[in-house]
Order: C-alpha cells, then sequence, then structure tokens
C-alpha cells in the first residue's frame, strides 16, 4: 500500500544524503582508500548485527554478543600461547566455544523460558567474566604475520574481512528472504503461538538464531583480534549497542516480525558514515556517540508515530 | 449463614512462616552475608578489620542507592540500562559545580533534579511513545556517555572544595555513606509498603491489565517511577563522586549492569510485579563483599564478575522453575 | 452481615436496563433488551455463543456504553463510563479471565486499589489482613491462607478471592460469567454455596452459566437472549431444561445445516486411553474415513486438550494412538502434521493465524517446507496456490492473496486456517469451534466444506459449544465431561436433551459412589 514510504527506501535516501554532505564537507572522506577503510571498521559490528537481525525479527535480543567478541579473542590467545595449539586451530576452537556460549543462550530461552533480555544480560556479565577471569588482565601478542591477513590484509584490493561481510550480508538476506526458515523467522516474530501451531520447528530455530548469533560474534572476535593485533579481555565490549542500533536503525521492529537485512546493511552504512564523517570535521570520536543514541530515538519515535497513523 | 458446612481447621501459619514467604530472598542473602563473613574472616581475620569493612559498606553505598530506583523501575516491568551512564554525567555536572563555586547545597540539588528530568524524559518515551525501555534506556546511553566524554575530553576534575565531600564525613564514626544507604533503603522499602503509589508499581508489573481495570493511571506512573529512580540515581552521584578528591569522567564500566544485578539478585522478579529494596541493597552489599573476599582468599579479582554472572544465572533460573512450578499448582 | 430478605419477587430492582442496543461495526449485537436484577435474587442469563450475553454484561459492568436504552440504578438512571463508575455504583463482576495479581497476597488483591488507610495515610495492613479473613470466612473460605500469593492458588481459590474482593467493596450487584465454567465438581457444589450465602446477604447476582443443573438449583428467575434480542424473561417454576433449550435454540436444526449422504468407510484413528495433564483421563474412541465425529462437552470438559494432545502440543503421558492400525507417537505438531493430522484451532487471533502476514503466506505456512526447493521457496508455486485456495473456499480479500489476514473479517479468517490446514492434504481433519465468530453466510460454507471433504475419505473431529451445529453435522457425537468420556451416541440418539444430559452428568459423584 505505502510500498514507497518502506522504511528501506527512507533510509536509502537518508543514506545518500548523509554521505553526500560528508563528501561536501571534507575532501578526504569520498575516496576510495577511507571507504575501504571504514569497510575494514566495520566489519566487526557488521557480522554481529546481521545475525542481531534474525534475532530481533524474532522478537529477541542478544546483548552477549560483546561479551562474546572478548571471551573468544581470550580464547584465541590462550588456546595459542598456553595450551600451545596452532593458530588455526586455537582461532577454531575459540570460535566452537563463542558459538557454544550462543548455543547455551538459546537452550537457556527456550527450555527454561527466560526472557531474551534476561538471559544474555547474565551471560553478558557471565562471558565477560570468564573472559577477565581467564586472562587476568594479561594481553597476548606477537602473532604471526600471516595472521594478520585477515584483519589488516586485502584480497583484490579489498580488505579481506569486507567480503566476508559481503558474502554473509548476501547469504543472510536469501536466507532472511527467499528460504523457509527466513518464513519461519517472520511467523515467530508475528506470531510465535500460531507458529508452533503451523507445525513450523519454533524452539529449534530460536536456539539455531541464537548459536548462529554467537558464532558470528567469535567470528568476530578473531577477526579483532587479526586488525588490532593484539587480544585484551575488554575486547567487544558495548559492541552489542552498536549492533541493535544498526538493526533497530534498519527498520526491524523490536517487537519482530519485521526487518530486512538490506535495512541492517544501510543502517550500518549510515553510522560508520556519520563517525567517520564526524571525525573528519574534527569532532572527537565520542562525540559521534551522541548522534548514534540521538538518531536510534528519533527514527523509532518517527516510526511509532507513522506505523500508529498508518494503524488507525 | 449456610456455610457452615465446611469444617476445615483455620490454617494461619506462624509469623515466621510469613516471613520467610515474603521474605525469602532477603533472608538468603543475609545467610550467605553471614556464612561468607565467616568463612572469609577465618581464612584472613585482616577481611573483618574495620578499614575493609569500611571499604566494603561505604564504598560501595552508591550502588545500593542506585539499586533502590533500578528495582523500582524493574518492579514496574521495565529496565533502565542507562544509569551507569547517567551518574558518571551527574558526577561531572556536579563536580563542576563545586569547583566553579557555587554554594554546596548547589552541587548536591542539580544532579539530582538534572537526573529526574533526563528520566522524566526517558518515561514519557516508555509510557506515551510506547517504545520499550531496553531501547529508550540503549539511546539515552549512547547520548549520554557520549556526551560526557566528548565535553570533557576525559579530563579529571579536581580542587574539589573539602565542604563538598560528603561522602568523606563520619558523623558518629560511621561513614555518611552508609548513613545514606541505610536510611534511603528503609525510607523506600517503607514507602513500597505502606503507599498506595509503591503498591500500585507492583500491580502494574505483575498485570498491567488488572491495574488499568483498576483504575491506576498506569502511563503517570511509569513517568513518575522513572523521575524516581532519576532522584535515585542523582543521590547515588553523591555518594559516587564525593568518594575521592577528583571525579574521573568514566564510571566503573557496566556499572548499570551491577545495579540491575543487584536488584535482581536482591529478588526483584525479571518479569516485574515482585521484589523488595531491602534485597536490592543487601545484594549490593553481597556482591561488595564478594570482591573483596576474593581478594582476601587470594583469588584474583578478575573473577568477580564470571561469579556475579554465575549468581545472575542461577537466580534467574531459580525464579523461572519456581513460577512454572506455581503456574501448574 | 444481616440480610435484607424481602421476597425478591417484590423487592424493586437495583439495576434495570431497558431497550438496550448495541453495536460493533454496523452489526447489532444487542436489540432493545430488557433486563432487571433486583437485591437477593439470583437471576440466570442464557444463550448460545454470540447470543449477545457478554455484551449485555459488558454494558451493566460499564465495559461498553450502550447505543441506546437506558440503564437505571435504584431508580435512578446513570451512565457509566468505566467500570470503575459502575463499580462506585455497587455494581462488580467476577471475570471468566481472572484479573488478579499473581506475585501478591490474596489479602492485597482483595483490597488493592481500595486500601483501608492508617491515621498517617498509610496502607493499614492489620485491617487489610484481618477483614481478609473476615471476607474469607464468610465465603466460607476458612483454609484459605491470606498471605499466600494468589500464585500459588486453584482457580476455585482465585474465583473466591475474587468474590471476596467484589465484596470488599460492597458489591450489591455480583455479575458471574460462567463461573463454573473450570471448577471441578466439588468446587462446583461449594461455590453454589457460596452463591446461595450472598443471596441471603441480600446481593442481587447475574449469572452465566451452561450447566442446566444449576440453573435449577440456584435461580429465581432466567432471561434468555437469542441473536442479540430478548426471548423472554422467566420465574424458574414456570420452565423445564427443554422448554429453555427451545428458547436459547429456536429454530430446526435440520433446515440448518444441510449434511450430504456420508460414505463411511474403515477406522482410521484409534485412540486408547489417551492421558495428559487433569483433563485428558482415559480416552478411548475411533474414528472412521468419511465419518464426522463431534465432540460435546462443556467449557472445561477436556474437549481442547484432547484434541492438542492428538496434534502433539501437549504430547500425551499415556495411552496409544493407532493411525491405519499401526501405533504412532504425536509429540510435535510436525509430526502430527507429517502422520496427517490437521488441527484448526479454536482461537483463530493467537493460535490460527499471523495476523501481520499475508494470505499468501499463512495459506503456505504448515507447508512451506513442502514447497521450497532444496533452498528457495516457489514463490511461483507459493502464489498459485493461495489463489486456488482463494477461489475455492470463497475467501473474500480487496487486495487478492497479498492482504494482510488481519485485514479479514472473521469468516475469511477462518477459511484461511482451514486452507492452510487442507494444503496439508490431511487425512484426519481437527476442527475447534470452526464456526465461533463467523457470520451466518460463512458459516453455512464452512459447513459445506466440511461435508464435501468428509465425502473425499478425510476423517473429521469437530469441537462445538453450539449444540446444534454438533448435531446438526456430526454423524457420532462424543460427549466429554471432567476429561472423561461419558458416552458416544450415533446420529439417530443424539438430541438435546440425550446430549445435554450426558455433558451436564456429575461424572465425579458417579465415581465416587
Amino acid at each position: 500500500m505505502k510500498k514507497f514510504l518502506r522504511h528501506e527506501t527512507i533510509l536509502a535516501v537518508l543514506a545518500i544524503a548523509v554521505l553526500c554532505v560528508l563528501a561536501y564537507q571534507s575532501d578526504r572522506f569520498f575516496t576510495v582508500d577511507n571507504l575501504l577503510n571504514q569497510g575494514r571498521l566495520m566489519t566487526e559490528v557488521g557480522l554481529v548485527a546481521i545475525l542481531m537481525t534474525f534475532v530481533i525479527a524474532t522478537g529477541g535480543i542478544d546483548l552477549s554478543v560483546g561479551s562474546i567478541i572478548g571471551l573468544t579473542a581470550i580464547l584465541t590467545g590462550v588456546f595459542w600461547q598456553s595450551v600451545g595449539l596452532p593458530l588455526p586451530l586455537a582461532a577454531l576452537a575459540a570460535i566452537a566455544c563463542g558459538t557454544l556460549g550462543g548455543f547455551a543462550n538459546g537452550i537457556i530461552i527456550t527450555r527454561f523460558g527466560v526472557p531474551p533480555l534476561i538471559a544474555t544480560l547474565a551471560t553478558l556479565a557471565l562471558y565477560r567474566g570468564l573472559a577477565e577471569g581467564i586472562s587476568q588482565a594479561r594481553s597476548v601478542r606477537g602473532y604471526p604475520e600471516w595472521f594478520y591477513v585477515l584483519g589488516q590484509g586485502n584480497v583484490l584490493g579489498v580488505p579481506t574481512q569486507l567480503w566476508l561481510l559481503i558474502l554473509t550480508a548476501i547469504a543472510a538476506a536469501i536466507v532472511l528472504g527467499l528460504t523457509r526458515w527466513g518464513r519461519t523467522v517472520y511467523a515467530i516474530g508475528n506470531n510465535e503461538v500460531a507458529a508452533r501451531f503451523s507445525g513450523l520447528p519454533v524452539d529449534r530455530a530460536k536456539v539455531a538464531i541464537y548459536t548462529m548469533s554467537g558464532f558470528a560474534a567469535a567470528v568476530a572476535g578473531v577477526i579483532l583480534v587479526s586488525r588490532v593485533s593484539t587480544t585484551r579481555s575488554d575486547m567487544g565490549t558495548g559492541l552489542e549497542l552498536d549492533a541493535i542500533t544498526a538493526v533497530v536503525l534498519g527498520g526491524t521492529s523490536i517487537f519482530g516480525g519485521r526487518g530486512t537485512i538490506a535495512g541492517t546493511v544501510l543502517g550500518l552504512i549510515i553510522i560508520q558514515a556519520l563517525k567517520n564523517g564526524l571525525s573528519l570535521a574534527g569532532v572527537k570520536g565520542d562525540g559521534t556517540i551522541v548522534l548514534i543514541g540521538v538518531v536510534l530515538v528519533a527514527t523509532l519515535l518517527i516510526s511509532n508515530i507513522v506505523h500508529r497513523n498508518g494503524n488507525r | 449463614m449456610a456455610v457452615a458446612d465446611h469444617p476445615t481447621p483455620r490454617s494461619e501459619r506462624s509469623v515466621l512462616h510469613r516471613l520467610y514467604s515474603a521474605y525469602g530472598q532477603e533472608i538468603v542473602i543475609v545467610l550467605a552475608l553471614v556464612v561468607l563473613f565467616f568463612v572469609v574472616g577465618l581464612i584472613n581475620p585482616r577481611f573483618l578489620s574495620p578499614s575493609n569493612l569500611n571499604t566494603i559498606f561505604s564504598g560501595n553505598a552508591y550502588i545500593a542507592v542506585a539499586a533502590i530506583g533500578m528495582a523500582m523501575i524493574i518492579i514496574t516491568g521495565h529496565i533502565d540500562v542507562s544509569v551507569g551512564a547517567l551518574i558518571g554525567v551527574l558526577a561531572t555536572i556536579s563536580g563542576t559545580l563545586a569547583v566553579a563555586g557555587y554554594p554546596v547545597w548547589v552541587a548536591w540539588t542539580v544532579p539530582v533534579l538534572v537526573g529526574m528530568g533526563v528520566n522524566a524524559l526517558i518515561g514519557v518515551m516508555v509510557a506515551y511513545a510506547r517504545i520499550p525501555s531496553i531501547v529508550v534506556t540503549l539511546g539515552m546511553l549512547s547520548i549520554l556517555r557520549g556526551g560526557l566524554i566528548s565535553v570533557t575530553g576525559g579530563a579529571w576534575i579536581s580542587g574539589l572544595p573539602p565542604e563538598f565531600l560528603i561522602a568523606q564525613a563520619k558523623p558518629f564514626g560511621v561513614p555518611a555513606p552508609i548513613y545514606f544507604m541505610v536510611i534511603l533503603t528503609l525510607a523506600a522499602a517503607f514507602w513500597m509498603r505502606y503507599s498506595e503509589f509503591g503498591r500500585s508499581l507492583y500491580a502494574i508489573g505483575g498485570n498491567a491489565e488488572a491495574a488499568r481495570a483498576s483504575g491506576i493511571p498506569i502511563e503517570r506512573r511509569t513517568v513518575m517511577v522513572f523521575m524516581i529512580h532519576g532522584a535515585f540515581a542523582g543521590l547515588a552521584t553523591l555518594l559516587f563522586a564525593t568518594q575521592l578528591q577528583i571525579i574521573q569522567s568514566t564510571v566503573p564500566p557496566n556499572l548499570e549492569l551491577t545495579v540491575i544485578t543487584a536488584a535482581v539478585i536482591g529478588g526483584v522478579s525479571i518479569l516485574g510485579g515482585t521484589g523488595t529494596v531491602v534485597g536490592s541493597t543487601l545484594a549490593a552489599i553481597l556482591f561488595a563483599a564478594i570482591g573483596s573476599a576474593l581478594i582476601f582468599t587470594n583469588v584474583s579479582a578478575y573473577w568477580l564478575r564470571a561469579v556475579i554472572g554465575v549468581l545472575i544465572l542461577v537466580t534467574v533460573l531459580a525464579d523461572m522453575i519456581r513460577r512454572r512450578r506455581q503456574g501448574r499448582a | 452481615m444481616p440480610a435484607t430478605t424481602e421476597p425478591p419477587s417484590t423487592a424493586k430492582p437495583f439495576v434495570r436496563l431497558t431497550g438496550a442496543s448495541k453495536s460493533f461495526n454496523g452489526i447489532t449485537v444487542l436489540k432493545g433488551v430488557d433486563f432487571d436484577v433486583r437485591p437477593g435474587e439470583v437471576h440466570a442469563l442464557l444463550g448460545e455463543n454470540g447470543a449477545g450475553k457478554s455484551t449485555l454484561i459488558k454494558i451493566i459492568s460499564g465495559l461498553y456504553a450502550p447505543d441506546g436504552g437506558t440503564i437505571e440504578v435504584r431508580g435512578e438512571t446513570v451512565s457509566f463510563s468505566s467500570t470503575r463508575d459502575a463499580s462506585r455504583r455497587g455494581i462488580a463482576t467476577v471475570y471468566q479471565e481472572l484479573l488478579l495479581f499473581p506475585e501478591l497476597t490474596v489479602a492485597e488483591n482483595i483490597f488493592l486499589g481500595n486500601y483501608p488507610k492508617t491515621g498517617w495515610g498509610g496502607i493499614d495492613w492489620d485491617t487489610v489482613r484481618a477483614r481478609s479473613r473476615e471476607l474469607l470466612d464468610s465465603l466460607d473460605s476458612a483454609e484459605m491462607d491470606i498471605d499466600a500469593k494468589v500464585a500459588s492458588l486453584s482457580v476455585a481459590q482465585r474465583q473466591r478471592v475474587e468474590i471476596a474482593k467484589a465484596l470488599s467493596r460492597n458489591a450489591k450487584v455480583l455479575i458471574m460469567d460462567e463461573p463454573t465454567a473450570s471448577l471441578a465438581e466439588a468446587d462446583v457444589q461449594r461455590l453454589m454455596d457460596v452463591v446461595r450465602a450472598l443471596r441471603a446477604r441480600g446481593v442481587a447476582i447475574i449469572y452465566v452459566s451452561h450447566r442446566m443443573p444449576e440453573i435449577f438449583a440456584l435461580s429465581d428467575r432466567v432471561t434468555v437472549l437469542r441473536d442479540g434480542a430478548l426471548i423472554g424473561t422467566r420465574e424458574i417454576g414456570e420452565v423445564t431444561e427443554a422448554s429453555l433449550v427451545a428458547m436459547m435454540v429456536g429454530r430446526s436444526i435440520d433446515q440448518l445445516f444441510p449434511k450430504p449422504e456420508p460414505i463411511i468407510g474403515d477406522v482410521l484413528l484409534e485412540v486408547e486411553n489417551l492421558r495428559c495433564g487433569k483433563l485428558v483421563r482415559g480416552l478411548t474412541f475411533s474414528v472412521r474415513r468419511g465419518e464426522i465425529l463431534g465432540i460435546a462437552g462443556l467449557v472445561g470438559s477436556g474437549r481442547t486438550e484432547t484434541a492438542l494432545t492428538l496434534f502433539g502440543i501437549t504430547p500425551a503421558e499415556a495411552g496409544t494412538i493407532r493411525i491405519d492400525g499401526k501405533t504412532v507417537t504425536i509429540r510435535s505438531p510436525k509430526e502430527a502434521r507429517d502422520l496427517g493430522i490437521a488441527y484448526v484451532p479454536e482461537d483463530r487471533g493467537s493460535q490460527g493465524l499471523v495476523k501481520a502476514m499475508s494470505i499468501r503466506q499463512n495459506v503456505s505456512m504448515a507447508t512451506i517446507d513442502k514447497l521450497s526447493n532444496g533452498l528457495f521457496i516457489r514463490f511461483a508455486d507459493e502464489a498459485a496456490r493461495a489463489l486456488e485456495a482463494v477461489k475455492r473456499f470463497g475467501i473474500r480479500a480487496r487486495g487478492g492473496i497479498e492482504q494482510p489476514v488481519g485485514q479479514l473479517s472473521g469468516g475469511n479468517q477462518q477459511k484461511v486456517v482451514i486452507a492452510k490446514w487442507l494444503e496439508t492434504v490431511p487425512r484426519i481433519l481437527i476442527l475447534d469451534e470452526p464456526t465461533r465468530g463467523v457470520d451466518v453466510g460463512a458459516k453455512s460454507e464452512i459447513h459445506a466444506i466440511m461435508g464435501e471433504l468428509a465425502r473425499t475419505g478425510v476423517a473429521i473431529i469437530m469441537i462445538s459449544s453450539e449444540l446444534p451445529e454438533v448435531l446438526g453435522m456430526s454423524d457420532r457425537v462424543l460427549v466429554m465431561n471432567n476429561g472423561q468420556l461419558v458416552t458416544i451416541l450415533d446420529r439417530e440418539d443424539a438430541n438435546a436433551e440425550s446430549v445435554g444430559a450426558a455433558m451436564t452428568v456429575s461424572k465425579t459423584r458417579k465415581d465416587a459412589a
């Protein structure tokens, strides 16, 4: 009915406007180098946000992703340096642990009926606590040179991890938009009971989604280690907020049932462009967080008002 | 009356039983505290030294005070993840005013008022615009945290006038924060128990539809409870900001989480509608004691957060299992 | 408390409705009804589902404002703008879906919103507890603990808390909406004692129930509604069970349910000693191909629970299910579907449909895995099937198959749910209240679909609270009471009297005897 007023359309226009203004403001913004570098910087949040889109579309939330990043990062270092595993194996083992963390979230939520907000708030503390306890505030450095290809290198002139983000986004868009799993996600988010009564595998889908969210965070954790050349237990702190902001800004309803990967990607781009643009314009790094908060609340206010008018 | 044909004996429960059923969680925490103090005191007597007790009780009183407001918010069925950032902002405001030479009472009052104002805004968006509190406060968290750092640039405030440092006062030899903690907890507990307003928060959190049918103005109460929570954040700020001679522009990381956890472990059900503010204060003390105990038993304090994470998880799962059992009965 | 024991017949009405009307979206649900209730009487309100009982109750309790007509309380014309207004005038309702606070104590629930205060303005908990104790004692509930949380109480106990709450506000009129619908037999007796005690105190009681024995045991007068109109108000002495049923139904059943001659085949589904929870307690029955088995029973008799067990929502705890003679286990709706069982649920809005999604997406929901090749949904196929369903069932949608189902009328929504399940090509179709809240036209269309399906060899189990529907559509009628099977009647033997009697038979007493 109001196809033209779709959230994604508005967002795309907004994104273009932001890019234009920024390009006009600073001649350093619209350069290939800068744009590719921004892509590099947004990969970790991006991977998490794409899977977070699934989580939020089912009406859930995953606050523990930032902590899973920290835990995976620490475990990569510990498995490699202290346990003595070869680095690829260490990274894989760490990713497996992070994924297990996501699986645990899914089990707590589906088996015990704990609201996702609370379940993942608890595991946020737990996983970060494990990271801190295991690391004892020691950082691990001195990874072999090849490992930095993942976070600092290029493939065909594009940052390695950006390829991963692009592929993930495409795969996720296909799953959410074109497959029965995507349909199941929307059905759960709109009416979980009816989805169950229609024979859809509700619990299994939810466990799978939280597990995948943990997996994405774990991969982001390894990429982060590779990008910044070190591991610390506080890595990824607060990243869950950036991811949720991107998803919600991208038009996914916090109540579930509505949302697209395209929207999330646009949300990510807008946020990253704003951060970059503002810092180029001389605003200190943390000032941009304010803007993100404002954008998040304002978007929700407007979309709530539009939505309510549309319904009546 | 034709009602005498069921000669069932009246089963009035004992006062003790009644206390346990109403304050079970609080009693459990008190017992946990007693055991903790006893055991750790045996291992390392210095744990019970006055200076350490002072650190545990007085140094963490601000968390307990903030948790009172948080408990009210969660009882009403909401959540606030921005309180840590808010305390940071209010501390800077307060310190700036004190250093700028404003009277001390202004430096003390303004944070409380600003806290109420900020939370009034959150409350309006939650109650009237119907945006979930988690999202509003996430946004507010970004705004406050980013705003604080970009305004202060991470600089510390020093040169605070001595009379401003209320947390360092020791009337009758007891640190002032302990007075604050005890008096505010008791006052809030009393108010939650004996005022119609306080009870209506339980009603809203327990069954919003039934609360509306009982004529409770849900929207107005929601805004009000956020404002009260803001006032407690302001009071917590006073204790936090005046502990040291300087005010850092950062608060302990994940302060909001510690505050939420104190409320939840104190027996405030995550689903709203039940819990007491006495429990949240006790839980705040318990955390501080656990943190200190780790140090005095030579366990690395870096495990503290993991311990707390496990505590939340266990409490929450126990709550869910209890509810499920009740539902079946 | 002293009782005002004027004889009910001469007492002035406490509440009187004159010519009350109400319509929603242009559909009239109440047409000029007169109704009154006097102090110290139990006035029963009867009617089929959709007859207008609940609308009438909601007008008296202040939830709805009538479109036409007047409300008088003690002879004074009033208009209520909320339930608070009605409650101030002494009118209280014990709702079916109880409006209590599970995490608060019994005493607090009774006085919430109406606390006694101490001198300094605080809540006087001693008085709250003392008066709660008194109120519950006076309701024959001395064993109830006023400090227990309501969450730990049984349904019957919660109901008494609601009644105590009403009395704490000095209610003069108590509206009880199917108060015994979900009670066990012993609790029903207790509730009836409580109602009698209240009547003796001079409380006016409006009592909605389907259970005939209760109505005859309790009420002084009875009013029957049908299709939103008043059929009549009678002294209880003037009526019999049969005459009340005739007033309620008021039309010839055969006319309304044109049922094609069935082609009944072999036994398809056999259920033996099926058990699950408190409401499925050892059921044994079977259904044949091409047969429509009606399940009758009061609300809370275990009909829906039986369906949920067969469909795998609440898997069976004991017993055997056989399909085509083979023993099967059903642990999830998906397993049920793969065995050829489909379930059109009772609550269309929350269980049957995803309202925000389109007709196309709802129709394909139960078969979405079959509509996918490997990875992708075959969208063209999906649309074609939805289009076919729209045509086949005459689903009227302005926006075609892309219209969100939430925007359709009740009848069309129900057709979408049925279409969704017929996509699975079921062999056993369970329909739970298939025509509730559906207009007359769509109703007969749905009945026609059922008849047609049965003739293709589908075994149909139909649960319905509408006796005429059960009698009109079923080849056999299974009657349940309190989680157990009372009897199975053949079409020839099933009539309003035989089924009605079986529905209300007191099974527990028989067991005890």
